[in-house]
């Protein structure tokens, strides 16, 4: 018998009393009177920058006001012109290595806790996480109350992975200090576009 | 006779500043869990619908498990059953040695600890390297877990940073936790790009899609799965879930729960591979759950999401450290763990509770872990190891609380005990004494106090 057949056939031995599944719909999802502006709040207390795309506004020269030392940037969006790294096009994901800047587009902001689902959008999703700095440009009009309207919004496309960022990287292992930039991006920026 | 536990906790409490360091930082962040559930305010019933939901998928594993196997495979996944340990880390080597691994990035999986994978797989070996930074400083000195989400918790900066300088290279005498996180960062950048494949654990399978998801902070298990060439996920059985609905409502609860945030950095939802990776693979782990799950006591530890929120809340935890437990998870949850993987071994941790319930009561899916501390301890006997002396006044407290009038004259004149010279009572025969100050008996019982009240309240 193989170990699929053996563990389920031990389980449906031994299980007792089978509980119904509860209903879900009667959760009350915690909502805002204006959502963008917590999902602003939010973001500020995780620790992100923020700014809003004006009409007019170049966001290559933002990028540029924001990280001036940038020396390579990578990214796959059309828009981004200072981009001198494709993560469609690079032979591996070892060559995005050394990036200053990477630029990704998020589809939804979560307003209760400052998620932005990030869908996968080009061959090497290590630009979410390798570069040093992340930008990423999030619609203003996606913003949700909370994970469950996210959860119900969010969509896969053909490359089958999505993450939600909520930052820069961070962790407190040493001694509970909380720092800043841990083995992913060590600072975030969103353009609200 | 002293318990295991409390002979360690002795050993704990001799660093009585570091003691204090430990127990003011859980109730720290324990703190930080109430702010967080407190801005909730739907926060009850999220961890209602929790505690629901997982005593449904639960008790309905099979058929969870068998969807979740079928999308993951719909997906690209190559999904694989483990019955226990051995078969589980023979597995993760087969997939290794197929694909010729010679070094393995990881992320925390409490997993591969309760299968002891590392040393094995190093036994063939691999080299394996964990990329939590808690779990990489623990790895380099040579030690375990103290606890689940803060592996690296019993050590302060000055250790890591002597560790550091002798591991990594780093500049003497410079603790900075930024600088030596900076350091770390450098080094595991490089094993993230020399590194074969990458192993991650997941916080939650969703059988309605097959995906595996995990969350970090420090976006390690990213890392780990975006560069090298292949990724290999383990989960244990119980941590199938419906459907995003249900998705929701963990997620909400979990980064609250553990660390008092509104959520991790990153939740990252795996269906496949990479295009330039190679298949991705799922190993699904037993090792006794499906065992536990006839235990009518015991089965619903099986809720478990692993937030550690019940370590942080536990004063015996927060004053005795993850190292006086003889299982490899610690805290109240441990406890409960370590009895249902063997109670002969483990019985010793039994006695780290004080049933003050605060575990149960910040559990995010409601798992009773005092009410089955108390159970176990009921079955000391059967394992031998029950405190003979305890017993024999238990007996005395149990015909005490039993009998209502024998109750009331007891308490009127328990008062008269704050008389009997400390030395009496806190002399070796009484073996609570030990750890234990004798209380002082109010010169009015509770529930006197409580009539005079009413009484008093009547009157206006
Ligand atoms: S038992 Fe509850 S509180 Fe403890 S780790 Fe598990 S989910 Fe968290």
């Amino acid at each position: 018998m193989d170990s699929k057949e053996y563990i389920l056939g031990r389980f449906r031995r031994n299980v007792g009393k089978k509980y119904d599944m509860p209903d879900l719909g009667s959760i009350a999802g915690i909502t805002y009177p204006d959502p963008l502006v917590q999902f602003i709040n939010i973001t500020q207390t995780n620790g992100s920058n923020l700014f809003e795309l004006k009409p007019g506004d170049d966001i290559n020269k933002l990028i540029m006001e924001c990280y001036p030392d940038a020396k390579t940037i990578a990214s796959s969006l059309p828009e981004i012109r200072i981009a001198n790294r494709n993560p469609e096009t690079v032979a591996s994901a070892r060559d995005l290595d050394g990036t200053d800047v990477g630029v990704v587009r998020a589809e939804l902001g979560v307003a209760e806790n400052g998620c932005m689902w990030v869908p996968q959008q080009c061959k090497e999703k290590v630009v979410d996480f390798i570069s040093e700095n992340l930008v990423i440009l999030l619609p203003r009009d996606s913003i949700v109350n909370n994970m469950h309207e996210a959860y119900r919004k969010i969509k896969f496309n053909s490359y089958n992975f999505g993450t939600f960022i909520a930052g820069a990287s961070k962790t407190a292992d040493i001694a509970q200090v909380l720092v800043v930039g841990a083995q992913a991006a060590r600072s975030c920026t969103i353009f609200l576009v | 006779m002293s318990t295991s536990h409390s002979r360690l906790a002795d050993k704990f409490l001799e660093n009585d500043k570091y003691a204090q360091w430990h127990d003011n930082t859980f109730w720290g962040v324990r703190q930080k869990r109430d702010r967080m559930a407190d801005e909730v305010p739907e926060w009850e019933q999220l961890r209602q619908m929790a505690s629901d939901i997982k005593r449904h998928t639960i008790t309905h594993l099979d058929r969870y498990l068998e969807q979740f196997e079928a999308n993951a495979v719909k997906n690209g996944a190559i999904v694989h059953w483990a019955k226990d340990a051995d078969e589980f880390n023979s597995i993760i080597y087969g997939i290794l040695r197929e694909h010729d691994v010679k070094k393995l990035v990881k992320s925390k999986s409490m997993l591969t600890e309760e299968c002891e994978m590392n040393p094995y797989l190093e036994a063939h070996g691999v080299e394996v390297v964990e990329t939590d930074l808690g779990e990489r400083i623990i790895q380099l000195n040579d030690q375990k877990p103290s606890h689940i989400v803060m592996p690296a918790i019993h050590l302060d900066h000055h250790e890591v940073g002597q560790l550091f300088e002798n591991k990594l290279g780093s500049e003497k005498d410079n603790h900075d936790p930024t600088y030596l996180t900076y350091q770390a960062r450098l080094s595991l950048r490089h094993e993230f790009l020399t590194a074969d494949a990458g192993l991650t654990g997941a916080n939650f399978g969703v059988a309605a899609t097959g995906d595996i998801v995990v969350c970090t902070n420090e976006g390690n298990a990213d890392m780990a799965t975006s560069v090298p060439p292949l990724h290999i996920a383990v989960m244990g059985l119980e941590k199938v879930i419906p459907d995003y609905d249900s998705l929701a409502v963990f997620h909400r609860l979990l980064a609250r729960s553990a660390t008092g945030q509104p959520t991790t950095v990153y939740t990252s939802h795996f269906r496949t591979n990479r295009p330039t990776a190679r298949k991705m693979h799922i190993v699904l782990l037993d090792n006794g759950r499906t065992e536990w799950i006839a235990n009518p006591q015991h089965w619903e530890t099986l809720k478990c999401i692993r937030c550690g929120s019940c370590m942080n809340t536990c004063p015996v935890y927060r004053l005795s450290g993850g190292y006086s437990y003889s299982y490899f998870i610690p805290g109240p949850l441990g406890i409960n763990l370590g009895m249902l993987r063997d109670p002969q071994a483990h019985s010793g941790n039994v006695s780290a509770c004080t049933l003050c319930l605060s575990c149960q009561n910040t559990c995010p899916v409601k798992v009773n872990l005092g009410d089955q501390v108390y159970q176990w301890r009921q079955q000391l006997d059967e394992f031998g190891t029950a405190n003979k002396q305890k017993k024999f006044i238990c007996k005395g407290m149990d015909a005490v609380f039993t009998r209502p009038k024998v109750y009331n004259m007891a308490t009127d004149n328990a008062h008269l005990a704050n008389h009997i010279p400390s030395f009496i009572m806190e002399c070796g025969l009484n073996p609570w004494a030990k750890g234990h100050k004798m209380m002082k008996f109010p010169k009015k019982p509770f529930h006197k106090l409580f009539k005079d009240l009413e009484k008093d309240e009547d009157g206006k």
